[in-house]
């Protein structure tokens, strides 16, 4: 039995879930609205909510896509005892969690959230070349033209800022000055590129596309402006071999085993720029015909 | 040395006198002469340079101004020292996870049995067309709407009968509580109640013709789609009929509704079993390669390939209807394109289908 932690509606969900039927899988889906009681019968535990009821045992495999398993937090009223009885409930919790994620897997609950800045140190440790960062309080060294600023969350929107419903943070160039210092935040050395490079990487398999948009100003420092006049070109594209051993290496280190990774390619040299675990990855493999959503159900 | 490098979504078909180029990416396709053809073979095998000496002075020219034409188009790049081969090809390969992705239904009303609701939903269907010869009240489209919320289904298509009571607000309302139509097409209509410039969740087509089940089929160059997916499914099965299902006005389950054979009926078999016959699958392994003449035309891979009206004039071993399709007046050879229903030689198979 296969188990599906993700939210409602979450489209890649629900296009694995048509292979699984396809390949005659069978999978329990568990999403945000769920709160489970660990319990136990005959010796095995099993946990249980207003949905779903399975023995943890019975699962073989776990995909870990969005969200994640909440238990129900029982109270007592006698502080004494409840201090006690939270800890016991925490290390059961921690017990099932563990036991879900020492099955065959794709991502987990507990590494799935990568902090970016973590990530570009490994990536340089690894021996990937990485733009070089920092983080400032003003714009006093930076280098107006050549620098990017961008999110440091793994979520780029903002829901209901000013009039808008939903707005995007994209990279952007640094094209002037600051008078006033602000909040910290994260810079990056530009690099003029050739095109960039979306890899989809399921457990040190690459799907890569390259994603040709240096024709056109739009696109130029975020391919996620999409220009509807002349989309870019998403066409297949293999990394060289040792870019993508120290990828798949990084991959190791940050125990992330399905993702999207982003690099830049200028010149002979492969950027790494970042990996996105919860991202859409799904229309980028459409267009090359990986079919990645298949993969998934089949490594499931 | 410089190297021209095609890029891997633009797919050329080569036709007898000339080339289809098709964009997989950006959804169009355009003619170009087979002159341009041999250019970009011989890209693929030389620098550019070298494909240059191949012509005298004047054609250089001409090499010079297709390879601007391919650059500006944005169909390939150019690399220096040699080609960058970390550019791999577009795989052929066409996976679709639904056991049948259409079904087209030839029906007096929209009701549809919750049987039948069921099968769709066990087969995965993704894609549902209604041709219904009857004036359909604003609550039958309705209703079917709310029947598939929550469902596998992704777009729905409806043919039906013009009436009166179809008019801006009826069409408003529809508006309103759509989600799956993406199509509606009234015929029998004179005068359409919407202006053709407004705007609606879904396609709205008013014909002035009576369109009848044996109107489909028909091949135009207005109807040819370039869509990575549709291309991919061309290139392996047929365009039409694979992973598609059809069930007539009398039940009859069939590949589509205008085929002659029949796999049982929905009151009696279950769509899931239906398929199980040994037939059902028959031609959705036939592509246009198999084809009489479409075999030879650049506009195979973007073409429906009718299996239900053809010219009726040869068939292959397995017994399967391999004649070019009836409703297309194209001929590969003289790339002239001509009114398919006037041309003598198709009159026996108009007659034989009743088309007159
Ligand atoms: S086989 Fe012909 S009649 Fe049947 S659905 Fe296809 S195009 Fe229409
Ligand atoms: S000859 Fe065949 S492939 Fe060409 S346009 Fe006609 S039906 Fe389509």
């Amino acid at each position: 039995m296969i188990l599906i932690i993700s939210r409602k509606q979450e489209t890649t969900t629900n296009e694995v879930i048509k292979w699984l039927l396809a390949l005659v899988k069978k999978f329990i889906r568990v999403d945000e609205d769920e709160e489970f009681e660990i319990r136990a019968k005959e010796k095995r535990i099993y946990i249980e909510s207003h949905r779903n009821c399975f023995y943890i045992d019975d699962i073989s495999s776990v995909w870990y896509r969005r969200g994640g398993i909440r238990f129900k937090k029982i109270q007592y009223d006698n502080p004494a005892v409840d201090v006690h009885m939270q800890e016991h409930q925490h290390w059961l919790q921690d017990y099932v969690i563990k036991k879900l994620e020492s099955k065959k897997h794709v991502n987990k609950q507990s590494t799935s959230a990568v902090n970016k800045l973590m990530v570009l140190e490994q990536a340089k440790k690894v021996g990937l070349d990485v733009p070089e960062f920092y983080l400032a309080e003003d714009t006093a060294e930076v280098v107006l033209d050549k620098t990017i600023t961008k999110p440091l969350t793994g979520n780029i929107t903002i829901n209901n800022y000013q009039d808008y419903a939903e707005s995007i943070m994209y990279t952007n160039i640094v094209e002037h000055k600051e008078k006033d210092s602000f909040f910290i935040t994260f810079f990056q050395e530009k690099i003029e590129k050739d095109f960039e490079i979306r890899s989809f990487y399921l457990n040190g398999d690459f799907y890569s596309t390259a994603i040709m948009s240096q024709n056109d100003e739009q696109t130029k420092t975020d391919f996620r402006k999409y220009n509807l006049q002349k989309p870019n070109r998403n066409v297949r594209y293999r990394l060289p071999a040792k870019i993508e051993k120290k990828t798949h290496q990084l991959m190791l280190l940050l125990d992330v085993n399905c993702g999207s990774i982003d690099f830049i390619k200028s010149g002979d040299k492969f950027y790494f720029l970042e990996v996105n675990t919860v991202g859409q990855f799904l229309g980028v493999s459409a267009m090359c015909n990986y079919t990645a959503e298949k993969a998934i159900a089949e490594y499931l | 040395m410089k190297y021209f490098n095609l890029f891997s979504d633009i797919l050329i078909t080569k036709g007898i006198n000339r080339i289809l180029i098709s964009d997989l990416q950006r959804n169009n396709s355009e003619l170009q002469s087979l002159e341009l053809y041999n250019i970009i073979e011989e890209f693929k095998s030389h620098a550019i340079e070298e494909v240059l000496t191949f012509y005298d002075e004047e054609s250089q020219e001409i090499v010079q101004e297709y390879l601007n034409f391919l650059l500006e188009k944005e169909y390939g790049f150019i690399t220096e020292k040699d080609w960058d081969k970390n550019f791999a090809p577009l795989a052929p390969e066409f996976r679709e996870a639904s056991k049948i992705s259409n079904i087209f239904m030839e029906r007096a009303d929209l009701l549809l049995s919750p049987q039948l609701l069921q099968s769709i939903a066990n087969l995965g269907i993704k894609h549902l067309v209604i041709y219904c010869d009857a004036a359909l009240p604003l609550t039958s489209f309705v209703d079917l709407e709310s029947s598939f919320s929550n469902s596998c289904v992704e777009s729905i298509e409806i043919f039906s009968h013009y009436h009166p009571e179809v008019d801006q607000d009826f069409i408003k309302a529809l508006h309103e509580k759509s989600a799956r139509i993406y199509s509606l097409i009234f015929y029998n209509c004179e005068n359409p109640p919407v202006e053709p410039s407004d705007i609606f969740k879904f396609n709205l087509v008013f014909s002035d013709q009576s369109l009848r089940l044996n109107s489909c089929g028909k091949v135009d160059f207005k109807y040819f789609d370039t869509n990575l997916m549709k291309v991919l499914e061309a290139l392996n099965h047929n365009s039409c009929l694979n992973k598609k299902i059809g069930i007539d006005k009398d039940g009859n389950i069939k590949n589509c509704p205008a085929m002659p054979q029949r796999f049982g009926n929905i009151n009696d078999i279950a769509l899931e079993d239906a398929i199980k016959h040994e037939e059902f699958k028959a031609y959705w392994n036939l592509t246009k390669n198999d084809i009489l003449v479409c075999r030879d035309c650049e506009f195979r891979n973007v073409c429906t390939d009718c299996r239900a009206f053809t010219e009726r004039t040869h068939t292959n071993q397995s017994g399967l209807d391999i004649s070019k399709p009836l409703k297309c007046g194209y001929d590969p050879s003289t790339n002239v394109w001509e009114d398919w229903s006037t041309n003598p030689l198709k009159q026996k198979a108009i007659e034989y289908y009743g088309l007159k």
